[in-house]
């Protein structure tokens, strides 16, 4: 079995049993410490942090090798800034709710969470085949992670967001309501932008553009797509999970 | 005049006008389909007038010419390795990619903003000049206040760029900074950030002081959102500027330049980045939440449905309390930089000089809540962040006592850069000895709000990035132009500002001391502030009258000045090993360290670096 289906499997079941420890013992830092084991398995197997410091020794700094290198380093702080961002917003959510939670509908947050874990499967699927020179099954793969990446914005935005607010949960009502819709149309913003990253890289690698090895942009939305997933990890327990209902 | 206008800038900033119009005409449609009002009094309604800064922001950027590149990337077409700029002056106003270019851009803005700031400053000062409301309204007086506090400091990031951005891709020998395109990027998003800072006060202006806590900022003028929004767009220049130094230190270093070995400045960049690269994020999370409230009623900050306004104060300041070691670090890296070269000695304790710029960025993170003894914020977080607070002087401590070991017993060259390492470790050392009565609970909190704070921030500010911004200037004019800048009139300013800094901010301690609040339009006469008001002011005046010298020596010295290519200063560092101005791309041979970077006085040293012509780099 490759690696990358194990990992996610273990992922599946990781998320089921979020669910029903939710279910039995709503214990904050149970189903923290699960969303952190979920993060650093998408963090290691997915988006492969360790490249970050394999150390090879390439001395022309012209080269591509040592550029895409220095890229990752990149793209790497990146993240750390856009992490601060997001424990921010957590910060935020228990500062304004402590250990309470909204009323929301399980059934489509667990869906959501589903598609965005399956398709940061299937973005892994694309990259190894991209860097297997397996371009038909690079797109096929993007194809389905693009696919899922839009049903799970449209299941947050144009789903959730209306059933919320008929339910009465709005974003001018209460504190609750706004820091739900501000933690979720950020990260649906997030989405968007890598949803159109990678379509931009699906268009470039069908032109042929990532030619001879030079496939960083894939890389790139890769990574870029996993790290939306891991954020969800974190957002998906501390609003629909963690804390009793309002 | 032509030629003028058909400047890039020039064409950025029209296409700001049209964004802003398109932007504010699209929202005004969909309210109107929506049946809302679709015009408010001031042309757009609040939400069309903050979609219309954001696409205004973004129109530039387009206008400008800062995305071409990438857009042709996104197409799949092929980008040149290579950008050719205009020649002369015009370059200046173009998107350009060469970080010496760039880091000229980012000082003269910020010289600009400077001017700006203090400008507003001595309009409201002239009005403090004696008890009762002359010539500014309310309102204005606390525009005028708010805008002084929040265009310096994004001119002191700007400022700080700059330098950055010009010496450390030499310092590190490399060709540029590692995202060129990045970096012209963080540059020109500050243009149209500048212009939404400055047309607050247009809209209304903004009443709430830099800070913009709710529930005042929620209740502000629609100048307000021009606030908020132009300091998140500022902000993307913070984080991409610090994330491309770090990955230019990390990836760019010259063959030997080991981390103990990298020139003291670098140290205090990479300090600096790291803070403006995370906790720039909280600041933006902090306005965009106030923008939210008030564009779309959500009650983050309100607290009868549920928000909590101290929330804001604690986003904010873990932005706001790091970011003046952002300001100070690479001004403490320039004294560190430049004293061993005027007292001709070796730096004393290189490597705890280093590992202090780290240590007060890291214990930067965790003593935000010391603004906030008086919110009514949890109780028992006082005490801990006070301790904290108090450890911040431990390593800020060892660089005092390195920059007066360094000085001991050196043979002194009291130029003018070195008027202004040692005018800035003086005025510094008062804004340090002034910052524990504000970390310590008991004192603080009858310190709080009054104008000993005002005094105690601008001795840091002045001593810890004014005075070092100054002495960069003055050192490495002659790198960027050949030409060395008028030492009398250097003095002049140095004698100029100096006196008028240490007065106006010790006057401002002792009223504080005495009950002057901050912040206030009017105060009562019978407070007997009258005259040392007056001189506050007047001390003001003459800190702007040194500036205009500065300006004018740097005009005359551009037009007329002496030629000066070599090594002005008798420095070991590698810009000054090769003529000046640069070319593109720095060093025509490769750079290799050989030795150590401070080693002054010691004739029998290796030098720092040697250039191996053999191998020919591009």
């Amino acid at each position: 079995m490759k690696q990358g289906l194990k990992v996610f499997l273990i992922l599946a079941v990781l998320t089921a049993v979020e669910f029903a420890v939710a279910l039995l013992v709503p214990s904050a830092f149970l189903l923290g410490l699960m969303a952190t084991a979920k993060a650093g398995l998408v963090i290691y197997y997915y988006m492969h942090i360790y490249k970050l410091v394999a150390e090879e020794e390439i001395t022309d700094r012209e080269s591509y090798a040592y550029k895409e290198g220095t890229n990752r380093v990149g793209l790497w702080l990146f993240l750390l800034s856009d992490f601060f961002l997001f424990a921010g917003l957590l910060i935020s959510r228990f500062n304004l709710l402590g250990f309470t939670r909204p009323h929301l509908n399980q059934t489509l947050g667990f869906a959501v969470t589903v598609m965005l874990l399956v398709s940061s499967y299937f973005m892994n699927r694309a990259e190894t085949r991209f860097k297997e020179g397996d371009l038909a099954g690079f797109q096929a793969n993007a194809w389905i992670t693009l696919g899922l990446g839009l049903a799970f914005m449209l299941g947050v935005v144009a789903v959730e967001w209306p059933l919320a607010a008929a339910e009465g949960l709005t974003a001018s009502g209460s504190a609750a309501g706004a820091i739900f819709y501000l933690m979720t149309g950020m990260h649906a913003f997030h989405v968007l932008t890598g949803l159109i990253f990678l379509a931009i890289v699906l268009r470039n690698a069908r032109h042929g553009v990532f030619a001879e090895g030079k496939g960083w942009p894939v890389e790139a939305a890769a990574v870029y797509w996993h790290f939306v997933d891991v954020v969800w990890i974190f957002f998906y327990p501390a609003l629909y999970l963690i804390g009793t209902l309002i | 005049m032509k030629t003028f206008f058909n400047l890039p800038i020039m064409r950025g900033l029209r296409w700001q006008i049209f964004g802003t119009a398109a932007g504010g005409l699209l929202v005004a449609a969909i309210r109107a389909l929506m049946g809302l009002e679709a015009f408010g009094p001031l042309l757009f309604t609040e939400p069309s007038w903050v979609v219309g800064a954001l696409t205004g922001a973004i129109a530039f950027m387009f206008g400008v010419g800062a995305l071409d590149d990438w857009l042709k990337m996104a197409a799949g077409e092929a980008v040149a390795e290579e950008h050719h700029d205009p020649p002369g002056w015009q370059k200046y106003f173009s998107v350009s990619y060469d970080h010496k270019v760039i880091g000229i851009q980012y000082t003269a803005a910020s010289i600009i903003l400077i001017g700006t700031g203090g400008l507003l400053a001595l309009i409201f000062r002239t009005e403090l000049s004696r008890a009762g409301l002359d010539f500014l309204s309310l309102q204005w007086y606390n525009t005028l206040m708010s805008l002084h506090g929040m265009i310096m400091i994004v001119s002191i990031l700007v400022g700080i760029a700059g330098v950055m951005n010009y010496l450390v891709p030499m310092l590190l020998g490399a060709r540029d900074m590692a995202f060129p395109r990045l970096n012209a990027f963080g540059f020109w998003v500050v243009v149209p950030a500048s212009m939404l800072l400055l047309g607050s006060m247009a809209l209304g202006g903004v009443d709430t002081g830099w800070t913009g806590y709710p529930p005042l900022s929620v209740r502000s003028p629609i100048g307000i959102q021009m606030f908020f929004v132009g300091v998140w767009v500022a902000g993307w220049s913070s984080i991409l500027g610090s994330l491309n130094l770090l990955v230019t230190v990390l990836r760019l270093r010259a063959r030997g330049m080991t981390s103990f070995k990298m020139p003291i400045f670098v140290w205090a960049a990479i300090a600096a980045s790291i803070i403006s690269l995370t906790a720039t994020q909280l600041i933006s999370l902090a306005f965009q939440m106030v923008v939210f409230e008030r564009a779309l009623g959500m009650p983050f900050f309100n607290p009868d449905l549920g928000g909590n306004p101290i929330l804001f104060q604690h986003l904010f300041w873990f932005y706001s309390h790091p970011v003046v070691y952002v300001f100070v670090l690479p001004g403490l890296g320039i004294i560190s930089e430049l004293l061993p070269v005027f007292v001709r000695k070796p730096l004393f304790g290189y490597r705890w000089i280093a590992m202090s710029s780290l240590g007060i960025a890291l214990v930067g993170f965790v003593v935000w809540a010391h603004h906030m003894f008086t919110s009514g914020m949890n109780e028992y977080l006082r005490v801990p962040f006070m301790y904290s607070t108090l450890l911040v002087a431990v390593p800020t401590g060892v660089k005092f006592f390195s920059w007066v070991a360094t000085m001991w017993q050196g043979r002194i060259k009291v130029e003018t850069p070195m008027l202004f390492v040692l005018g800035g470790i003086f005025v510094f050392l008062l804004g340090g000895l002034t910052g524990p009565p504000n970390a310590t609970v008991s004192t603080d909190l009858h310190l709080h709000d009054t104008y000993f704070i005002v005094g105690h921030f601008h001795d840091t500010m002045f001593g810890g990035y004014v005075f070092p911004f100054f002495a960069a200037l003055y050192y490495w004019f002659p790198k960027a132009t050949g030409k060395r800048l008028n030492e009398r009139l250097g003095k002049w300013h140095f004698w100029l500002m100096t006196p008028s800094v240490v007065g106006f901010t010790l006057l401002m301690m002792r009223i504080g001391l005495l009950g002057m609040r901050r912040r206030i339009a009017d105060y009562d006469p019978a407070l007997g502030f009258d005259f040392t008001h007056l001189l506050i002011t007047i001390f003001g005046y003459l800190v702007f009258i040194s500036v205009l010298i500065f300006l004018y020596n740097v005009y005359i010295t551009i037009k007329r000045g002496e030629p000066a290519t070599g090594n002005v200063w008798g420095s070991r560092s590698p810009e000054w090993q090769v003529p000046s101005p640069m070319p593109p791309h720095n060093y025509s041979a490769e750079m290799v360290v050989v030795g150590e970077p401070y080693d002054y006085g010691r004739p029998d040293a290796p030098p720092y670096v040697i250039f191996e012509k053999q191998e020919s780099a591009q």
